[in-house]
């Protein structure tokens, strides 16, 4: 199913096109958990979140978080795979479940070896942590730490690579997620090597195309301070390795350091493995271009479809779909090669009535031409029309106020474009100082793009996005969105053009004051306090079948529904003046006469009436157009006998 | 004049094809790449491109009820509905009878030809009125159209013509007329030398569509030229009826306190896609033997059709690995694992490649939950109960609603046109949103049971109109968070904040920019207007797809020509592309500006770096190096095989060896088996498996390559087949086979082909006994022994043949013997090689 895979798409099927995907392979993502399980780390606490003695240390969050992480994962990339490792324990492999490949360094325990994701293992993590729960000695036990020293992190980080070289697919992207509170493992003697030999096998494990995520726990007793170890040992996953001249002085970008309560949130944010769209060059004019990679921060994320499966007695296996082309006269497959393209031939000859069908159907189920001849077009030339030429890039056409961007002016949802330093060198200079000089004069950009080979062209409204900062960790980044604009062939003409308005002052004031009362004064739309309803408890019905567990409904949550209560409680009483006052306005006796159409009967009818005609079981007495008009009044449909508008009447009232 | 509805309409189209038709004229056609090439061709065959394309343009927009028919004037013959009841209206034929087209209607116009005597434009023209009207005897409202082409050089009749332009009128006909090199003062084109009878013709047609209501005259060229101009199709929105509501409106309790609109939605903007392609091939003949007669001069292109199969590999251990080498095959969980686990392996089911076809109803629906399998029937869990409308759920300030997040189409919300009291109670609402300066954050429904949809209401406080617009917003799953760096804040590993840095824009450079986008400002770029005042430029409302009318345009043209070499497809029309560069002017004016940023901000493209050796690649590594190793050895026996070789093989062989590409010039190798064997498999697979990895699972796919390396007849995919296939040139196709074997069973997880390739042994086997290729067999056995059991080799598959017996061993002398053919091989020999 994956449905972050939506967020890649491949698309082979050249027709299909112009849907927002990417060429991206979709790569498997592979985390390994790299957990620190020092005397700190288990050092029990008393939980904030529980008012009775509850204790819980580090390790039990961190695990946690591993968790929930799994639990999300499993449900956005199925085929992805996790694994859990901790250092700084002095627990032994049992040799009777060995499955890791190689001997690991000592001090550090492979707890959960690299493995796709399923409910099974999933499950046993939840197991661990409801036993340590019950018993805060649990996790002690289950790891004792090691005392008195730690475990060099060059060993640590070695660990990982042969964990991840054992376990994890060549092509996945591979990520360690390190969690430590500790910001100075080798405070003694030895600190020089030590830090040396971590840099070195980190540099290492970079290379294998591994990523290190450092999630450093910050506390009040014991703040973490990057720079007593871990600025001389991380290393920058933007400039290479042998980018040494660049003088190397940049911290990587994705470090975090937060309390332990946030771990979560920090790693859900980084939950998906960044991955660019496209990268392509930007042409701010003719010989001046930069280079830019291009993100989906917007996507509609759908469930996943489902697949088909096959019973094959022992287990399920999933059936894969083959689609051929196939000429079906003659029942032969055809080599996609071979494949040409040109226009439909139109409806099926044989629908003619002219008596001449032999003929007629002979020429018609395939087009003949003189031999040698070719009316069709080749996979290349059909590109061709779609891209008019067009190599992939963002060309600028120029600059348009930013009062220009019209709401309507929208059809799918943006992209994200950040700078490369890495196809064009002054790629980050060059976009920053345009980004400043965009928002400084309230500008947008006009452009000319084409993401990839196959793709389309598109114009684009550059809007910029000044970088801001804010306490809870997240910051909107420096940037800018690329807002597909609609073509011509887009756009609907607007099918009314005229309306009775409001013109009494005392109704619009009263709609004023209501408004005031709903209004969030500082607020903007928040995606975060809605998370999709429909996805959400699909999600969860899959979580239980996946358990085999029983799903209980009543427990769901529909976060997106209106704060009904908070609406009454704030405007009810100004809602209800206003519509006093609308129904006294002249409007109300006003009779829209459709043209044509003969005088018609009264047909409007109290709803109260109605409501209590379907109390009685009586609402059959009402008439046709009676009833039409009450289910037209609720946008129900009005076709059918009377019967069925009757049934559909108290269908309506019964679910409201 | 009503607003004409689409479809409903008969087009009749009226053909010249008297022998004037046939004059031969050259046309300058312009490729997609601005060259221009001459296409000669006859008159008739310019005009029959527009009576084409008219055509084409219903087959496109595929409407039963665009229909059109086809009367010949000029015709050796005579058949048409006034000659058969009244006589006279001699030469005109009606060709095609009124019916919807399709392709085989463009085909048989394209069969036209003209002929040898003249017919009467205005006879046709009744003709066609007549038959038309027949035809919509019972459908009385249809539109009516009559398109007449003709070079005019023809006679025509011309008494009584108003009669028929009265008659014309009074049935709403709509006529054309379009001239072969009839003068035109807009194209502009006065033609030279232009005959009595043609200049007398061209005013007789002036004076006949001038004087009827609707209809046009026009030289071909320009109605050529207007036919491919890019055009809107304007689709009228349906207004669907909902309702707005704000606070709880079922409740009878609350509802006096709620709000409850009748509105209606309407789309805004909605994404238009490019028509899809049909997909055809070029019939082979051998395909089809049975093919009675075999017209050589027609290339026959047969349209394809989609067909999905499903198949399950009963061997899921291997088909996991599929997209990864080896070790991609992750570990198995040892502990209690769930019974319905896809992955769960199942060692007795260690079975080479095998996946079946599978019935579709044979299947059933579940979804993947990582490895686990969640049945689910229905295909999906039970859904959210909602209920269809939209609700509002807050209000917050404009300033603050941040664009890039509008995510989909845009919808209007009307109030209900029918009722003015809810017009003026959504005018009312729209005001206030207006003056609070708000915008609403709603949830759509869009039919009961439907998912919800978040978004945002922006009032639009219309001249005439008030209403709502609806914009998709995301929900917190659609949103990613990914981390960039800051572009402005960078610290160094000391924890400091640099101020300088090849990164940061310096304040020269910033000035270099403000100057870049000062300069090159939209906003008075755009045409003048009526006043003089320029506005800006690029306007969305004309700005065409060009992806859409660029298709549509390569669709019409393939449809009409019947060879794209000689006839190409034209440039796109200029309107297609006027926004793709920005306007001259602005460039050549902000060329300063656009000068000074390349000097101060000097970006330079970064040279692609090489690509880091995979490690993957030292399997082959190992591969080559191994196979120069035996080539290497060699030469002290070839001398002897090649002895054999010369007794034993046929001289068919010899040929058919020669003819294989090695590059290796320097030894005889046409006839050293055992080169042949080492060797050959090296040069191939540099050529096929390029990439780091080869993928033997997707050899599975019948939709792919069957990877035959250049010169073999026998491919890497379906091996044994191609080897049945080619049993006629029975040398080369053994040759091949073996040459394939020992490649595939070399490969990287050649144990999941490994019965196929036995499979492949056995019946190269038998051929080499019954086809007298014994020696090959031999020396392809013994270098596949020593492969198979050399360091990088595949001991495994040696195993299996061993134990395959005598059936796969050496050919002995003795066995050659029954066969009547010849081996250096003992029976001892043979059986010693095999252990």
């Amino acid at each position: 199913m994956a449905p972050y895979d939506d967020w890649n798409k491949i698309d082979d099927e050249d027709d299909d096109e112009l849907q927002d995907l990417s060429i991206f392979e979709s790569k498997r993502d592979v985390i390994l958990f790299c957990i620190d399980c020092s005397e700190s780390m288990l050092k029990l606490y008393d939980d904030p979140k529980y008012e009775e003695s509850v204790q819980t240390c580090h390790l039990y969050y961190a695990l946690d978080a591993a968790m929930q992480l799994q639990k999300k994962k499993i449900i956005v990339g199925p085929n992805d795979a996790v694994g859990i490792i901790l250092f700084n324990t002095t627990r032994q492999p049992d040799s009777s479940t060995k499955t890791q490949g190689s001997e690991i360094k000592r001090g550090t325990y492979l707890y959960q070896p690299i493995g796709p994701l399923c409910a099974s293992t999933t499950r046993e993590l939840v197991q661990l942590l409801d036993a340590s729960f019950e018993d805060q000695g649990e996790l002690r036990k289950e790891f004792p730490p090691l005392t008195g020293k730690s475990v060099p992190m060059g060993d640590v980080f070695t660990s990982c690579n042969w964990v991840l070289r054992d376990g994890a697919p060549k092509t996945a992207t591979k990520r360690v997620f390190l969690i430590t509170d500790e910001d100075n493992p080798h405070a003694g003697a030895g600190y020089r090597q030590l830090t040396t030999s971590a840099r070195t096998t980190l540099i290492d494990l970079t290379q294998a195309g591994v990523t290190v995520e450092p999630f450093f726990i910050n506390t009040e007793e014991k703040p973490f301070d990057i720079t007593k170890f871990y600025s001389s040992v991380l290393v920058s996953d933007d400039l290479e390795d042998d980018n040494e001249q660049d003088d190397g002085s940049i911290l990587p970008e994705s470090i975090s350091i937060s309390r332990i309560e946030d771990l979560l949130s920090q790693m859900r944010i980084r939950e998906v493995p960044k991955r660019s769209l496209f990268s392509i060059p930007f042409h701010l004019a003719n010989g001046f271009t930069i280079g830019i990679k291009g993100y989906g921060l917007i996507t509609e994320q759908k469930k996943g479809s489902y697949k088909y499966f096959v019973d094959l007695g022992d287990r399920m296996e999933v059936a894969t779909v083959r689609t051929t082309y196939v000429d079906e006269d003659r029942q032969a497959e055809v080599d996609k090669t071979k494949i040409v393209y040109g226009a439909d031939l139109g409806t099926s000859a044989t629908a003619d009535d002219d008596g001449n069908v032999e003929e007629s159907s002979q020429n018609f189920s395939a087009r003949g031409v003189k031999a040698g001849h070719r009316p069709f077009y080749t996979a290349e030339e059909i590109r061709s029309f779609r891209t008019l030429g067009l190599e992939p890039g963002i060309k600028l056409l120029g600059f348009k106020d930013l009062s220009e961007l019209e709401f309507e002016d929208n059809i799918k949802h943006s992209h994200f474009i950040y700078p490369d330093e890495m196809s064009y060198s002054g790629s980050k200079r060059t976009f920053s100082a345009l980004l400043k000089s965009m928002i400084k004069k309230k500008k947008i950009g006009l452009a000319l793009v084409l993401t990839r080979r196959n793709a389309t062209p598109m114009f684009c409204a550059l809007l910029p996005q000044e970088e801001t900062h804010d306490d809870s960790g997240w910051n909107d980044p420096a940037g800018i969105h690329l807002i597909p604009l609609p073509f011509a062939d887009d756009m609907r003409a607007a099918p009314v053009d005229m309306a009775f308005k409001a013109t009494d002052e005392d109704i619009n004031a009263i709609a004023c004051e209501w408004i005031g009362k709903l209004a969030i004064k500082n607020g903007s739309y928040p995606p975060d306090t809605y998370p999709n309803p429909a996805l959400a408890l699909h999600n969860e019905q899959l979580q239980a079948s996946a358990f085999r567990e029983e799903y209980d409904r009543s427990t769901f949550k529909d976060l997106t529904e209106p704060p009904v209560e908070a609406i009454h409680k704030r405007a009810g009483q100004l809602m209800k003046e206003w519509k006093r006052l609308l129904a006294n306005d002249p409007s109300a006796s006003i009779v829209i006469a459709t043209t044509g159409s003969k005088r018609k009967a009264d047909v409007s009818v109290d709803e109260a009436e109605i409501k209590s005609k379907h109390i009685n079981g009586t609402l059959a007495k009402l008439r046709v157009d009676q009833l039409k008009e009450f289910l037209k009044s609720k946008g129900q449909s009005t076709l059918g006998k009377k019967d069925e508008l009757l049934e559909r009447v108290s269908g309506w009232l019964s679910t409201r | 004049m009503p607003a004409e509805r689409a479809g409903y309409t008969v087009f009749m189209f009226l053909i010249d094809v008297s022998p004037s038709m046939g004059g031969i004229r050259t046309v300058e056609v312009e490729t997609s790449t601005g060259q221009t090439q001459t296409v000669e061709m006859t008159h008739l065959e310019f005009g029959l491109q527009f009576v084409k394309l008219k055509i084409q343009e219903m087959i496109f927009n595929g409407r039963k009820t665009d229909r059109c028919g086809v009367i010949v004037f000029g015709s050796e013959d005579t058949r048409n509905v006034v000659n058969d009841e009244n006589g006279a209206y001699e030469n005109v034929t009606e060709y095609i009878p009124i019916a919807q087209p399709n392709a085989a209607t463009i085909a048989k116009i394209d069969a036209l030809a003209p002929s040898t005597v003249f017919g009467d434009p205005i006879d046709a023209l009744i003709v066609g009125v007549e038959t038309q009207s027949k035809y919509l005897v019972s459908k009385k409202s249809w539109t009516r159209r009559i398109t007449l082409i003709t070079d005019g050089e023809s006679p025509i009749e011309v008494e009584d013509w108003e009669l028929t332009v009265t008659k014309m009128d009074l049935l709403q006909i709509h006529l054309t007329v379009i001239g072969i090199d009839f003068d035109d003062e807009e194209l502009p084109y006065m033609e030279p030398n232009k005959s009595n009878i043609k200049r007398t013709n061209e005013e007789f047609f002036k004076k006949l569509t001038s004087s009827m209501a609707s209809a046009t005259l026009g030289t071909c060229e320009h109605a050529l030229q207007q036919a491919v101009r890019p055009d809107i199709k304007t689709v009228r929105s349906t207004l669907m009826a909902t309702t707005l509501r704000l606070g709880n409106t079922a409740d009878d309790g609350r509802s006096a306190e709620a709000l409850e609109f009748s509105v209606k939605m309407s789309k805004c903007t909605s994404v238009a896609r490019p028509k899809g392609w049909t997909k055809y091939t070029l019939r082979a003949y051998e395909t089809s033997p049975d093919e009675m007669v075999v017209d050589s001069d027609e290339s026959i292109y047969a349209p394809l059709k989609l067909r999905s199969e499903y198949y399950v590999d009963r061997n899921a251990a291997n088909k996991n690995g599929e997209d990864e080498d080896g070790d991609a095959d992750i570990k198995k969980e040892d502990d209690d694992v769930l019974l319905l686990d896809g992955i769960s392996e199942d060692p007795k089911r260690k079975k080479i490649d095998t996946s079946e076809k599978i019935e579709k109803e044979e299947l059933v629906r579940g979804f993947k939950y990582g490895t686990t399998y969640a049945p689910c029937p229905d295909g999906q869990f039970p859904k959210l109960t909602t209920h269809k409308g939209i609700d509002i759920c807050g209000f917050f300030p404009r300033a603050n609603f941040r664009r890039e997040l509008s995510m989909g189409e845009i919808q209007y919300i009307w109030a209900d046109p029918s009722s003015a009291q809810q017009q003026v109670a959504l005018s009312s609402f729209v005001q206030a949103m207006e003056k609070k300066k708000v915008l609403a954050i709603a949830r759509w429904v869009s039919r009961d049971g439907m998912d919800p949809k978040m978004g945002v209401l922006l009032p639009v406080a219309g001249d005439n109109v008030h209403y709502l617009l609806w914009g998709q917003m995301p929900f917190a799953d659609d949103v990613r968070k990914y981390t960039f760096a800051s572009l402005d804040t960078l610290i160094n590993k000391k924890g400091e904040i640099l101020t300088e840095h090849p990164y940061l824009p310096t304040s020269k450079q910033l000035d270099a920019m403000d100057d870049f986008v000062d300069s090159m400002d939209l906003m008075h770029a755009g045409p003048k207007d009526d006043n003089g005042y320029c506005g800006p430029w690029f306007e969305t409302s004309l700005s065409y797809n060009p992806a859409i009318h660029r298709v549509k345009q390569a669709m019409f043209h393939c449809a009409i020509v019947n060879d794209i070499a000689t006839h190409p497809l034209p440039p796109p029309h200029p309107e297609l592309t006027q926004y793709f560069e920005p306007p001259e002017k602005l460039v050549k004016k902000a060329q300063a500006a656009i000068d000074a940023c390349k000097l101060v901000f000097n970006a330079k493209e970064v040279p692609k770096r090489v690509a880091r050796a995979k490690k993957d690649g030292h399997v082959h590594a190992h591969d080559d190096d191994d196979m120069l190793l035996l080539d290497r050895k060699r030469p002290a026996g070839a001398t002897s095989y090649r002895a054999d070789v010369g007794e034993a093989g046929p001289s068919e062989n010899k040929d058919m060896m020669a003819e294989v590409p090695v590059d290796d010039s320097e030894t005889e190798d046409d006839d050293d088996e055992e080169d042949l064997l080492s060797k050959k498999p090296s040069a191939p697979s540099s050529n096929s498996n390029k990439g780091p990895l080869p993928t033997p699972a997707r050899s599975i796919s019948p939709a792919m390559d069957p990877g035959r390396a250049p010169g073999r007849i026998v491919g890497n995919t379906y091996p044994l087949k191609d080897f049945q296939k080619n049993t006629a040139q029975v040398g080369k196709a053994v040759e091949d086979l073996a040459a394939v074997i020992a490649e595939v069973v070399m490969k990287p997880f050649a144990s999941r082909r490994k019965q196929e390739m036995l499979e492949c042994m056995v019946a190269l086997r038998d051929t080499c006994l019954r086809e007298n290729e014994i020696e090959t067999w031999n020396s392809f056995i013994i270098g596949l022994k020593k492969k198979c059991i050399s360091k990088v080799g595949n001991p495994e598959f040696w195993k299996a043949i061993q134990k395959f017996g005598r059936d796969l061993s050496l050919i002995s002398a003795q066995e050659a013997e029954r066969q009547g053919v010849e081996s250096a091989v003992t029976e001892n020999e043979a059986g010693e090689v095999s252990h």
